[in-house]
């Protein structure tokens, strides 16, 4: 008689895990292949660009960065770090996920395998990447003794963002299958989208008599936004995020998530007809 | 139902014409607006189909019958738009070349993703790698993208995963006689060994030869399943349909 003491799982669902740890693994390999320094690009891609919109914003312009909780690191760039971390967690996985489908959409019309595998796979190497990230975010804080307990916040916040982004990309991997317009309009989009959430301003800008309230209410109420805000509460304003506007994250995140899945798990096996 | 029993119940499968197809946004936005025009086809029509475990089932018919699609549904690549499909146990089917390769892998790493795919932990595969690489006889290639491969390599490294996986259900879609010779004989006494071990093995060819070693023919004909029986007699009304259609075509060329 055999015992085991890992918890036993049905054999599809052993099969899928499999699966997605081929998929994180074929991604992850992919991104830095035949590259000299590899996985030294993923710590210095994000280093680089705070250091040019610090340099920009906090520099040439000015801009007044909101002060830490201890008022060490009233440093623009490091709010902005907080901001991109999760901004970059959510766009990567919308444009990802398209991406994930399509590289196995020839494969699924030779040989049948669930189709989510191959975007929850390239979603879990997309997350080791951000935890890089959050790993250079955290040393610099501690660095600067500006570290507290809501930390415990930051790991909440990638789960919404990965949540939300995750739900998008089931949905827009699905309509990229058959309308490939599909990428270049969310690339668009997510531009746009870039400077409706604060990352390079502060939300307090926005209190102007001239700006009208619609806009501050897309701005102020927009998932993401509201996920970056959870993220500098953990780890740049050190506070405890407001109830409210968790509470209307965690909404978000999960409806689109639930959404996403249900709609993927209706359409995905259409994935093999398509031309 | 037990392990490596086929059973197709009432199917019938409609495909979109690709030419009737939106392809863009644009397209389709505009489509909204006219009235859809007939661009269904009918694949198949009402197929049923029973294979009891451990069978050697073939599957004949002209060009465009719908044996292929049969296949696919019974490998769950499609899903019948009506009916229902179910087939017990571990499938490995070889469709075309190339079965399930991803160009950028190498050999080895696609035998992983394939053994993945067939449900195979990392470990099993690597316990069966030897056997894998040794039957395909791809030698060092095995380290190289698929990409390079010549068609023959793709087909006997395939063919080597699907066979010794130990599947309890083989589906075959024409691809042996893509290898040489030598290859072909040692893809059917592998065939042989499997059957011995009880695989059922589902087969699509035009090799009459190969059918006649079959338990049971079924003939496809504009996606219906006119015939299923033993392997001679289907195989001759086959033949004779053939012919008489080559006949009709002579007679109208005089």
């Amino acid at each position: 008689m055999q015992f085991s003491l890992t918890p036993t799982l049905s054999p599809s669902v052993r099969k899928s895990i499999t699966l997605i740890y081929h998929f994180a693994e074929r991604e992850s390999k992919s991104r830095y292949k035949r590259s000299l320094l590899g996985w030294f690009w993923s710590f210095l891609n994000p280093l680089v660009t705070v250091g040019v919109y610090w340099f920009i914003f906090g520099a040439v312009y000015r801009a007044v960065p909101p002060v830490t909780d201890n008022g060490n690191a009233e440093n623009f760039g490091l709010y902005l770090f907080t901001g991109l971390i999760i901004w970059t967690l959510f766009t990567g996985l919308v444009e990802g996920s398209m991406e994930w489908l399509t590289s196995v959409s020839d494969l699924r019309k030779k040989i049948y395998f669930p189709t989510e595998t191959a975007l929850l796979g390239g979603a879990a190497s997309n997350l080791v990447q951000t935890l890089l990230e959050v790993a250079v975010l955290v040393v610099i804080m501690a660095a600067l003794s500006n570290i507290g307990w809501t930390l415990v916040f930051l790991p909440v916040a990638m789960a919404l963002a990965l949540g939300f982004g995750l739900g998008l990309g089931f949905i827009v991997s699905v309509l990229n299958a058959r309308y490939r317009d599909v990428k270049y309009l969310a690339g668009i989009l997510l531009n746009v989208a870039f400077f409706a959430v604060p990352i390079v301003y502060t939300p307090e800008l926005l209190e102007k008599e001239e700006i009208p309230g619609i806009a501050r209410g897309l701005v102020e109420w927009n998932p993401v936004a509201l996920f970056i805000e959870i993220s500098r509460d953990a780890t740049y304003f050190l506070q405890v995020p407001l109830w409210n506007r968790f509470l209307a994250a965690v909404v978000w995140s999960v409806t689109t998530l639930v959404i996403g899945w249900v709609f993927f798990r209706k359409q995905s096996m259409s994935i093999s007809e398509e031309p | 139902m037990s392990v490596g029993a086929i059973t197709v119940d009432g199917v019938s499968k409609r495909f979109r014409l690709e030419r009737n197809r939106p392809s863009s946004l644009k397209e389709a936005v505009l489509r909204i607006a006219r009235t859809r025009d007939a661009d269904e086809f009918w694949v198949l029509k009402n197929v049923n189909l029973d294979i009891a475990p451990g069978s050697f089932f073939g599957l004949i018919g002209h060009n465009g019958s719908g044996k292929s699609t049969l296949l696919r549904l019974m490998a769950g690549i499609h899903r019948p738009t009506v009916g229902s499909v179910e087939a017990t146990g571990r499938l490995s089917a070889l469709l075309e070349l190339g079965t399930g390769f991803h160009p950028d892998l190498t050999g080895r790493e696609n035998v992983y993703l394939n053994g993945a795919m067939l449900g195979f932990s990392r470990k099993q595969m690597t316990a069966s790698m030897d056997d894998i690489i040794e039957f395909s006889g791809i030698g060092d290639f095995v380290d190289e993208p698929v990409k390079i491969y010549s068609s023959g390599m793709y087909v006997r490294l395939g063919f080597a995963v699907a066979v010794n996986v130990s599947p309890d259900i083989l589906l075959v879609d024409e691809v042996i006689a893509v290898g040489d010779e030598e290859f072909q004989r040692r893809c059917l006494k592998h065939m042989d060994m499997l059957r011995g071990k009880g695989t059922t093995i589902v087969l699509v060819s035009h090799n009459t030869d190969l059918m006649a070693e079959c338990h049971q023919v079924g003939r496809l004909d504009h996606g219906r399943l006119v015939e299923v029986g033993a392997p001679d007699d289907v195989i001759s009304a086959y033949l004779e349909m053939v012919d008489s259609s080559d006949n009709t075509l002579h007679t109208h060329d005089n």
